[in-house]
C-alpha cells in the first residue's frame, strides 16, 4: 500500500521532516504501507538538494520517493491508499472527492488561520482525521479508515440553477 | 464673504456623484430578461485569481450550460499561465462532451495587471491598482463601445471569487452603472476555504456584488447580506 505526503505549492518543512522520521515511517510500515511518496513543494529537505529532481531512499522498512512538484497530482492521488496533506482547500477537495482517506496537518507557522478553520470543520464533520505535526505517528496509529464519514459527491446542479435564475434562464 | 464659484461647483459635483452612487446601490435595476443579449445568450466573464481561486472558479463554470453562457471571457492576472492552461482544458472538455446541438460558441482569455502583488509595498498599491483599474475599465466599458467584434460585446455577468483584483472589476462595472451604460451582474462566491470568517475581498464585495454567495452558513451569522446554498464546488 502506498502513502502520499503532500504540501502543495507551499513550504512546510516540519511536515516533510516528520514524514521522514523514524516514528512515522515505522508506524506506516507496521500498518502495511510499503511505499511513501513525499511531494515536498518549496520545503527545505536535507535528503533533496536544490538540483535533485527526485530521490529514492529505503528507510525504516519503507521505500520513500521524494520530489518537489508535478504539473498535476491527480495520478498521485489516484495511486495512493492514504494521503497526508497540509490544510489547503484544493488538496482537501481533490482527495476527499476521490473517496481517499486523508490526514490533515495544518501548518502552524501560517499567520492566517483560515486554513486551520477549514481543517477543523472537516475533522468535526468526520470527513478527515486532523493531526498536529508532533502527533502524526499517533494519528496514523489511531486512524480507522472505516470510521471516516463518506464525503458528499460534487453537485453541480446547485450553482447551475443559481446562475440560470440570476440571468433569467428557464431551468 | 461668499465661497469662490469653483468651490461651489466642486461641492455640487461631489454631492451629485455621491448621490448617484447611493441611488445605484440602493435601487438596483432589475429584470432578468434584460441581462442577456438579443440572441438570448449570456456573455460570461470569470476572474481566475490563481491557484485555489482559479480551480474553484473553473469548477463553478464547469456546471454551466455553455450554449447559454456564450461567449466566455476568462480574465486572469499577468503571468498566470497555469490558470490559462486550466481554462483551455475546461473548454476542450466541454467541447468534447457536448450533448446538444446548440453551439457552445467562443471563448477568449484576457489578462489584467495585478491590483496588488503579494508582499507589495503599501505605498505603491495606488499605482498598480490604477493600472489594474484601467485594464478593467477598458474591457468592461470601452471595448464593447469601440470594437464591433461580438466577443468584445458587453459582458452580462462577471463571476468572482477573489482575491484583490476582483474589487477593481467591480469598480469598472460601477463606472458603467454611473454612466448609465449596460453593466454586468456581479456574482461573488466566497471560496470553500472560508469557514468561519470572510476573506478581505469578501468583506469588500459584500455590499456591492449583486449576488453574494458563501459556502458555509457560519459566515452569515452576523445577519449581514448574502446567501448560502451549501457547498458549490
Amino acid at each position: 500500500m502506498r502513502v502520499l505526503v503532500t504540501v502543495g505549492s507551499t513550504r512546510f518543512d516540519a511536515l516533510v521532516e516528520t514524514a521522514l522520521s523514524q516514528p512515522v515511517l515505522s508506524v506506516l510500515s507496521q500498518k502495511g504501507y510499503s511505499d511513501v511518496v513525499v511531494q515536498c513543494g518549496n520545503s527545505r529537505v536535507d535528503e533533496l538538494g536544490s538540483t535533485d529532481v527526485e530521490r529514492s531512499v529505503h528507510k525504516y522498512g519503507v521505500d520513500v520517493i521524494l520530489w518537489r512538484f508535478k504539473p498535476s497530482l491527480d495520478e498521485e492521488y489516484d495511486a495512493a491508499d492514504l494521503i497526508i496533506g497540509h490544510a489547503g482547500s484544493g488538496t482537501i477537495l481533490d482527495v476527499l472527492r476521490r473517496g481517499k482517506p486523508l490526514i490533515i496537518v495544518p501548518n502552524p507557522t501560517l499567520l492566517d488561520n483560515h486554513q486551520e478553520d477549514m481543517a477543523h470543520a472537516m475533522g468535526v464533520l468526520g470527513y478527515a482525521k486532523i493531526s498536529t505535526v508532533n502527533g502524526l505517528s499517533q494519528s496514523i496509529m489511531d486512524l480507522d479508515i472505516s470510521k471516516l464519514v463518506p464525503f458528499p459527491p460534487f453537485d453541480g446542479s446547485k450553482f447551475r440553477s443559481l446562475m440560470d435564475q440570476e440571468m433569467g434562464f428557464e431551468s | 464673504m461668499y465661497p469662490p464659484a469653483w468651490l461651489l461647483v466642486v461641492v455640487a459635483l461631489t454631492f451629485g456623484i455621491i448621490a448617484r452612487i447611493c441611488v445605484i446601490i440602493a435601487f438596483p435595476k432589475d429584470g432578468a430578461s434584460r441581462r442577456r443579449d438579443q440572441k438570448g445568450t449570456c456573455h460570461l466573464a470569470v476572474f481566475l485569481g490563481s491557484g485555489g481561486h482559479s480551480s474553484e472558479a473553473l469548477t463553478l463554470v464547469s456546471t454551466l450550460d455553455f450554449s447559454r453562457y456564450t461567449p466566455r471571457t476568462y480574465l486572469l492576472s499577468e503571468g498566470d499561465s497555469l490558470s490559462a492552461t486550466k481554462a483551455v482544458a475546461l473548454e476542450r472538455l466541454k467541447a468534447a462532451s457536448k450533448q446538444s446541438l446548440d453551439p457552445i460558441g467562443e471563448y477568449q482569455i484576457l489578462t489584467i495587471p495585478r491590483a496588488r502583488r503579494v508582499h507589495q509595498n503599501l505605498l505603491t498599491i495606488p499605482v498598480t491598482a490604477l493600472r489594474s483599474l484601467l485594464a478593467s475599465f477598458y474591457y468592461v466599458t470601452l471595448a464593447p463601445r469601440l470594437l464591433g467584434d461580438s466577443s468584445k460585446a458587453d459582458v452580462n455577468v462577471i463571476l468572482l471569487n477573489g482575491p484583490g483584483t476582483c474589487f477593481v472589476l467591480c469598480v469598472a462595472a460601477y463606472i458603467n452603472r454611473f454612466l448609465g451604460l449596460p453593466s454586468p451582474r456581479l456574482v461573488y462566491v466566497e471560496t470553500f476555504a472560508r469557514v468561519r470568517t470572510l476573506s478581505l475581498t469578501g468583506k469588500l464585495l459584500r455590499p456591492i456584488a449583486d449576488k453574494f454567495i458563501v459556502q458555509w452558513p457560519n459566515l452569515l451569522q452576523d445577519g449581514g447580506r448574502g446567501e448560502c446554498h451549501g457547498w458549490l464546488v
